[in-house]
């Protein structure tokens, strides 16, 4: 019951923060000079009052307003006005896999790479192991993942020919893209499963696994590693988020066809419409997500209460 | 059940994992085309009509065909590069033209089909060109078009009383779908009422608000004949319930009875009257207002490609341009769009001129990192780059596969004739001199760009491009001691605006330089990002600022008359009696060597008066792999995808 009004919580939360960022940057977008129509050759004004007319632009702001919220409240975010053969929601519909592709591979790469040498660094404490796995870690926090695709495509890409240098369409496209994204986050979950664990590991319960003479590969992955996933799944919040702004910048190096594209362009172009439906995906899929983590997070630590 | 999941909830979590990992990768793949090329940005949209860009036309002219074709024809001039030439070797198979230069008459081949096997009519393109230039469909280009009789008419809805007009009731089969259209009724516009006294521009009236509504607040009497009788109604484009609308019927004092006012969704000049119809199955007449030389360029010009009735109209404005649903009757079909991705176009079996179409499938990628198209270029994974990244152009130009010429294209500084000191000639004369153009072309584009002494670009057929002067630094002193301003002394600081980008700020701190060091001016520059630049220029809220112009076509017109006055594209403020009667006086001179003669006396003025400051001439930068044959260098950079061949993979198969 608890999980059920949890539940019910969060979505209200959810529905008036979306309300707020649409009402915000509804109001915002229309502030920036500029508009949808201008280009470098000018139109006429004629044709001009034409297009607006064709999006609803000339009527009162208001009018505007309310007749937008109202669309957007059935879920139909109107025609793109930059990609005319296309309504938003075509648009986000082809986006939002790919960008989901790319973030859940990312993730995974993240968590896999970042646990696994957590894990052995932790167990093997001030070895060269330890001292190498966090020496890369720092790194891959500390370099922008623009920086780190530049190198690896220089390495990958044209010293070793194994990848293919951008584009989307089968499966060794997407593994340097999905790396760079991850391997921020594959730092930060390897340091934080190494604190965890040596944390867990120094337990009196640990010590009595061993005792039971329980090898120290059971008594590692199944007792140590349930208690050190606790601060990895708290992060995987803000990891989410992480990943779906990083993204933005990696689907540009990569020729990536996802949201982040869209969304940029969108931003640049004055693409109000598109620019608002990537916008609210974004907070709706930032907020499921986070309540999904407080839910994993309630269930693997029992001394935590939603509320 | 929380015991249970929490005792199993690590697998689960890696069960997901590996879930949605495999769901990731098994995404749709794609094996590339046969020829790959980087279109530089996303297409906005393959409606003809509605396009506007080079990445669009590259595509729209694989899916459609004109009347006429440009393609490149003819010896390569001193600079390598191929003429182009609007020729029937398009949908049209034979045109001429009349005497008096003025009625266009196309014969369209036999053998040109739709993609689904309709053939292609007259009747296709009299339909297509009523969209193109129809008030509603909003197609920036529809000016292109105004050379025909009455055209500028139809499409500004600008009517008088005595015009036949067509009336479109509220009745469209599909509610919120422009074709097929509602019911239609011709007649004759008998009285025009509107609020105010001024009854001659009825079409700016409509320029304002209004919806769907065609000339805003008016009312149109109209007369129909039927036989020897006729009647008379009264319309508007307004809802009835419109307060302006109940006024003005309240004060009419007229003759005829509004009573039966009813609201239409469209009043219009009647297109039967414009210049363009279709005399026969085959035969395709257009009538313009004057003799345009360049009018077989504009006809080749992808907006005016025809685009398909029946499906437009069952899918709608929109949809019809989806795959499976478009058809098209140029060289390629469009098998898949992934937005920001990919189009892939394959060999469409129904062209006309199918066998001598080589490739059998093209990707059209939306790359927009230069960079990362080069990587790819590199990589092989593309066989033509169209934007190399310009700081490696000097590294690229030793390539053989590097295909590069100057083009129509011209890189130039708009002054803002309204803002002193810059209202007074001599100072534009001035900051012109002083700026050493060589220079930049040298050492900050680097591409073998050429130093622009006209507006013009060089090339053009029988034309010779006027001159602003060299760089001259005691000439330009002198303009300015002669304008007032010895040695700079009492000139304000000069604002130079560009968009934001390393190329165009290198640019103007050269210039920024060269006028402080030649002239003693302060320069300031302000960057803006593209949308609120465009915004910027557009308000003249500037001093001087960057700008670029590719031409429209191979004629010097469609760079000199952007710069009449309150012409949308002038921009600088500049208006001069002289140059507006001239640019028209060539629009009805049917001796080609005299309207040369003219466009040059005009240009000449605009380099004397220098409301612009032209910088340099862009090239174009192609990398293009040597296995593709049929590419050929040319003055309007055109490359159609359906000459291109790829010898090796023929021999293949």
């Amino acid at each position: 019951m608890n999980v059920f009004i949890f539940l019910l919580k969060r979505f209200g939360l959810m529905i008036v923060t979306v309300w707020i960022v649409f009402t915000v940057s509804f109001f915002l977008m229309r502030q920036i000079p500029g508009g949808p129509f201008n280009g470098e050759r000018v139109l006429s004004e004629a044709v001009r009052a034409r297009l607006e007319a064709r999006y609803n632009l000339d009527a009162p702001i208001s009018e505007q307003y309310f007749t937008h919220l109202y669309n957007t409240i059935q879920l139909d975010f109107g025609p793109s006005f930059k990609m005319q053969d296309f309504t938003v929601n075509e648009v986000l519909a082809q986006g939002f896999p790919v960008s989901a592709a790319l973030g859940i591979l990312g993730m995974v790469f993240a968590v896999t790479i970042g646990m696994t040498s957590g894990v052995i660094s932790a167990v093997h404490r001030n070895s060269v192991y330890d001292y190498s796995f966090m020496l890369l870690a720092t790194l891959g926090i500390a370099i922008p993942n623009f920086v780190l695709a530049a190198m690896l495509i220089v390495i990958f890409v044209f010293n070793l020919q194994l990848f293919p240098a951008a584009g989307w369409g089968d499966i060794s496209q997407i593994i340097l893209p999905a790396f760079c994204l991850g391997a921020p986050f594959a730092g930060y979950i390897a340091r934080l499963t190494r604190t965890g664990m040596l944390e867990v590991l120094g337990n009196d319960y640990i010590r009595t696994a061993y005792a039971k003479g329980l090898s120290p590969g059971t008594v590692v992955l199944k007792h140590g590693l349930r208690g050190a996933l606790l601060p990895v799944v708290s992060y995987l919040g803000p990891a989410i988020a992480g990943i779906l702004t990083g993204s933005l910048v990696l689907e540009r190096i990569f020729v990536i066809p996802g949201m982040g594209s869209h969304f940029i362009e969108a931003a640049i172009q004055r693409d109000y419409t598109l620019a608002m439906g990537a916008l609210l995906t974004y907070t709706v899929l930032l907020f499921v997500m986070n309540t999904l983590v407080d839910l994993a997070y309630s269930i693997i630590d029992p001394r935590v209460r939603l509320e | 059940m929380v015991h249970l999941l929490r005792r199993y909830f690590p697998f689960l979590l890696i069960l997901v994992a590996a879930l949605s990992a495999v769901w990731a990768v098994s995404l749709g793949t794609l094996p590339p085309a046969e020829f790959v090329f980087n279109n530089g940005t996303e297409v906005k949209t393959i409606d003809p009509a509605k396009a506007t860009g080079v990445p669009e036309g590259r595509v729209i002219n694989a899916l459609y065909e004109g009347l006429l074709r440009s393609v490149p024809d003819g010896e390569p001039d001193e600079l390598g590069r191929t003429p182009t030439k609007p020729k029937p070797v398009a949908m049209a198979d034979a045109y001429n033209v009349s005497d008096d230069g003025t009625v266009y008459t196309f014969h369209i081949r036999e053998s040109a089909k739709w993609s689904n096997g309709d053939p292609v009519t007259a009747v296709d393109f009299a339909w297509s060109w009523m969209r193109f230039l129809h008030p509603e469909t909003a197609s920036e280009y529809n000016y292109q078009l105004f050379y025909a009789k009455n055209a500028s008419k139809f499409a500004s809805v600008d009517l008088q009383e005595g015009d036949p007009v067509e009336i479109e009731m509220k009745d469209r089969p599909v509610a919120g779908q422009m074709f097929p259209r509602g019911t239609v009724q011709r007649g004759k516009l008998i009285s025009l009422i509107q609020p105010h006294t001024d009854q001659d521009h009825a079409g700016e009236a409509g320029q304002g608000h209004g919806g769907g509504g065609t000339s805003g607040v008016a009312i149109f009497v109209v007369e129909f004949q039927e036989g020897d009788n006729s009647t008379t109604a009264a319309f508007t484009t307004q809802r009835i319930e419109n307060e302006e609308i109940k006024s003005l019927v309240k004060s009419y004092q007229g003759e005829y009875d509004l009573t039966d006012l009813k609201s239409v969704e469209h009043v219009l000049f009647d297109f039967e009257h414009v210049g363009i119809r279709a005399i026969s199955r085959n035969e395709f007449e257009v009538e313009l207002n004057s003799p345009t030389p360049y009018f077989p360029e504009l006809v080749a010009f992808y907006p005016l490609h025809p685009v398909h009735r029946a499906s437009l109209e069952e899918h709608g404005d929109r949809e019809f341009t989806k795959p499976g649903k478009i058809v098209g009757n140029g060289p390629f079909l469009l098998r898949e769009r992934r937005i920001r991705d990919r189009l892939r176009l394959v060999k469409n079996d129904t062209y006309w001129n199918a066998e001598n179409v080589h490739l059998n499938s093209v990707d059209v990628l939306a790359i927009q990192s230069e960079t990362t198209s080069l990587n790819m270029y590199l990589n092989g994974q593309l066989d033509w780059d169209t934007k190399p990244p310009n700081t490696l152009i000097p590294l690229l130009k030793e390539r053989d596969d590097f295909v590069s010429t100057p083009f129509l294209a011209c890189y130039f500084y708009r002054v803002n004739t309204s803002k002193p000191p810059l209202d007074n000639p001599l100072v534009r004369k001035a900051l012109n001199m002083a700026i050493d153009k060589q220079t930049i072309v040298d050492s900050i584009v680097k591409g073998g760009q050429v130093p622009a002494r006209s507006f013009v670009p060089p090339g053009m057929n029988g034309y010779q491009s006027a001159y602003c002067g060299e760089y001259d630094v005691e000439q330009a002193k002198l303009l300015l001691a002669e304008a007032g301003y010895p040695n700079g002394k009492g000139l304000p600081t000069i604002e130079i605006l560009y968009n934001t980008a390393d190329s165009h700020r290198d640019i103007a701190e050269v210039i920024q330089q060269d006028w402080k060091k030649n002239l003693g001016v302060d320069v300031s520059l302000r960057n803006l990002e593209w949308g609120t630049f465009l915004d910027t220029l557009r308000i003249g809220d500037y001093m001087v600022s960057r700008s670029g112009w590719i031409g429209d076509y191979a004629d010097p017109n469609t760079f000199l008359d952007m710069f009449v006055t309150d012409g949308p594209n002038n921009q600088t403020k500049w208006s001069n009696a002289f140059y507006d009667e001239g640019i028209e006086k060539a629009k009805y001179e049917s001796d080609p060597v005299d309207r040369m003669a003219i466009f040059k006396e005009m240009e000449q003025t605009l380099m004397d008066e220098q409301p612009i400051i032209p910088i340099y001439f862009y090239v174009s930068l192609n990398m293009v792999n040597t296995r593709v044959k049929g590419f050929t260098a040319n003055l309007q950079d055109v490359h159609p995808l359906h000459l291109l061949s790829i010898p090796s993979a023929g021999a293949e198969e």
